[in-house]
């Protein structure tokens, strides 16, 4: 074990991540669960800023599915970290899964640079479009990474 | 932009769809038929989700998926039993894509016992 996580590798929990049966398969769903309430937050979300569902009102969705998908966000990468422990320095090697931290991170700080500088309720529509097409991208191809890592990974 | 954003949403799924062509879970990606691999453990790296090791038998060096550690435990084996140095037959499913070298390995004899990781199996 190399590149500095040997440190985090020999904790208490990263061993009891990387050894227990229900524990593991317990943290798994609920990252599933999490990826879950995130993307059937922002599909929706997005598809209706892209122009779909015109004569729903953005607002009450607006409401209702940001903290859905700030909640399946928080929730995934809880359970993700957990999920990292058994393996830091698999993963953090591991291109696909650099490239879907990458992802997170621009969804991520795009979703807070919208959220803080445009009203996307009431901005124009090719304002509207810019975000949800960035979104989609980052949460679709964080979603397809994170599959991938299961697949590539050894 | 419209058309953009449809071309990356199809190409997120057409990833998800093509990726069980690529498996390493279950058995959909192996030939079917057993193999017998003979040598020596020369890396272990054990744990949650599977654990995996490098054999090196005769020129020639195999990734072996063993299972994860809740498998080997009910198969008798210890950590040690799979540590590097330890000469074992392991018996089980090859990649059907042989050039790999990557196997599944059903059961393990070691020093004449044998541990079985997937009794139910063949």
């Amino acid at each position: 074990m190399e590149g500095g996580w040997t440190f985090v590798a020999e904790t208490g929990i990263a061993e009891w991540v990387r050894v227990s049966r229900w524990g593991y398969a317990a943290i798994s769903g609920a990252h599933i669960l999490g990826i879950a309430l995130l993307v059937g937050a922002i599909v929706p979300l997005n598809l209706r800023l892209l122009g779909l569902w015109p004569s729903q009102p953005l607002g009450p969705l607006w409401r209702v599915l940001k903290p859905a998908a700030i909640g399946g966000l928080s929730l995934a990468a809880a359970c993700g970290g957990l999920l990292f422990l058994a393996g830091p320095e698999t993963y953090a090697r591991a291109p696909v899964f650099q490239a879907k931290m990458a992802v997170i991170a621009v969804g991520t700080l795009s979703a807070l640079w919208f959220s803080a500088r445009v009203d996307l309720v009431a901005s124009p529509l090719r304002v509207r479009r810019a975000a949800a097409i960035i979104s989609l991208s980052c949460w679709l191809s964080a979603l397809a990474l994170g599959r991938l890592i299961a697949f590539t990974t050894d | 932009m419209w058309r953009i954003t449809m071309a990356s949403i199809g190409l997120a799924l057409a990833v998800a769809v093509s990726v069980p062509a690529l498996a390493h879970h279950g058995w959909r990606w192996t030939t079917g038929n057993n193999i017998e691999l003979t040598g020596v453990i020369i890396e272990a790296k054990l744990g949650n989700p599977h654990g995996l090791l490098q054999v090196k038998a005769e020129d020639e060096v195999w990734t072996v998926e063993v299972g994860q550690p809740w498998r080997n435990e009910r198969a008798g084996l210890a950590d040690s039993d799979l540590a590097p140095g330890v000469e074992a037959t392991f018996i089980g499913e090859p990649s059907a894509n042989v050039s790999e070298r990557v196997m599944k390995a059903e059961r393990i004899r070691i020093d004449g016992r044998t541990f079985e990781l997937y009794p139910e199996r063949d």
